[in-house]
């Protein structure tokens, strides 16, 4: 029976970079959900994995998506860096793709930079129509 | 003595067993990204609270990571087998709307849940006794209508083995 890929039985997996002391080597922490039998709760539970990552790129505290090497490459390197999925500090939305701390932009979301003169003064005018004047 | 916590419903076996999203094999992570304040990320936050241990109690080898308060819209993300990553966009949903649509595109249909019972069916005769790991009877004395267990009631002298051979060694 062949093995395709992964001499490992995780093919991919998300998770953060703790350590980044080894040369081409990130230490990745992997979390996943795993149920108490007594309380039937869900808790996370780490495990480390070494990913080989030969550009250097990671830094401590990245979002990383790892993909299994389909062969071991050192004792406990088995994995690889396929994405930077969160780089820390420099987090992009993916739903509109815009640089983004926390909850809130970092960047203007509006595009009042683009908008001509015929649509300024189309709008100070509208905003004009709508000012409620007071009659007595 | 009621149980501990806002909603102890969830840790109960019954209301995880309800869960009706089963991945495809080829989903392998789901990150969800939701906020803790704000009414954009409602329904991700109920979704994370009331159907992420549903989703995670029926598919065990689904690697699950949430994370709180990173960008300011709601989505969740799954990675699948082949390196495609499904991105889900969950502002202004309802978490009943979300679990429908994961249901629908990433969940195992209905007749392939069918076909894989019916496969596991097959597997196993149901009119075979033996240990309860492997069978569904153990001894013919469970079954109504049936001699019952000698354990517990004794066997009427005509069945015993002694009774007969000491008829056959008298005759």
């Amino acid at each position: 029976m062949s093995v395709p890929r992964g001499a490992v039985h995780a093919k991919w997996i998300v998770g953060k970079v703790i350590g980044t002391k080894m040369q081409k080597t990130a230490k990745v922490r992997v979390t996943r959900l795993v149920l108490d039998p007594y309380l039937l709760k869900f808790f996370n539970k780490r495990k480390t994995y070494f990913a080989h990552d030969p550009l250097q790129q990671c830094v401590v505290g990245d979002i990383v998506l790892l993909k299994a090497l389909p062969e071991r490459r050192s004792k406990h390197v088995k994995h690889e860096l396929a994405e930077i999925v969160f780089k820390v500090g420099k987090v992009i939305d993916p739903i509109t793709g815009k640089p983004c701390a926390g909850t809130r932009f970092l960047e203007n979301l509006s595009d009042s930079e683009n908008l001509t003169e015929a649509d300024t003064t189309y709008l100070s005018e509208k905003l004009q129509e709508l000012k409620v004047c007071s009659t007595n | 003595m009621p149980m501990k916590g806002r909603f102890p419903v969830r840790r109960t076996l019954q209301y995880l067993s309800q869960g009706d999203v089963i991945f495809k094999s080829s989903v392998k992570a789901m990150t969800v990204n939701y906020n803790t304040a704000g009414e954009r990320s409602e329904g991700a936050r109920k979704f994370v609270f009331f159907n992420i241990p549903q989703i995670q109690y029926k598919n065990p080898w689904v690697q699950i990571m949430l994370f709180r308060n990173m960008t300011p819209s709601p989505f969740l993300r799954f990675y699948l087998d082949s390196g495609e990553q499904v991105l889900v966009d969950v502002e202004d949903k309802t978490n009943k709307e979300i679990t429908e649509h994961i249901k629908k595109i990433l969940g195992k249909s209905k007749e392939t849940l069918e076909r894989e019972e019916r496969e596991r069916k097959k597997l196993s005769h149901p009119g075979t006794f033996g240990p309860k790991k492997y069978h569904l009877r153990e001894c013919m004395c469970e079954i109504e209508g049936q001699v019952p267990c000698p354990a517990f009631v004794p066997l009427p002298k005509e069945m015993r083995g002694k009774y007969k051979t000491s008829a056959k060694n008298e005759a």
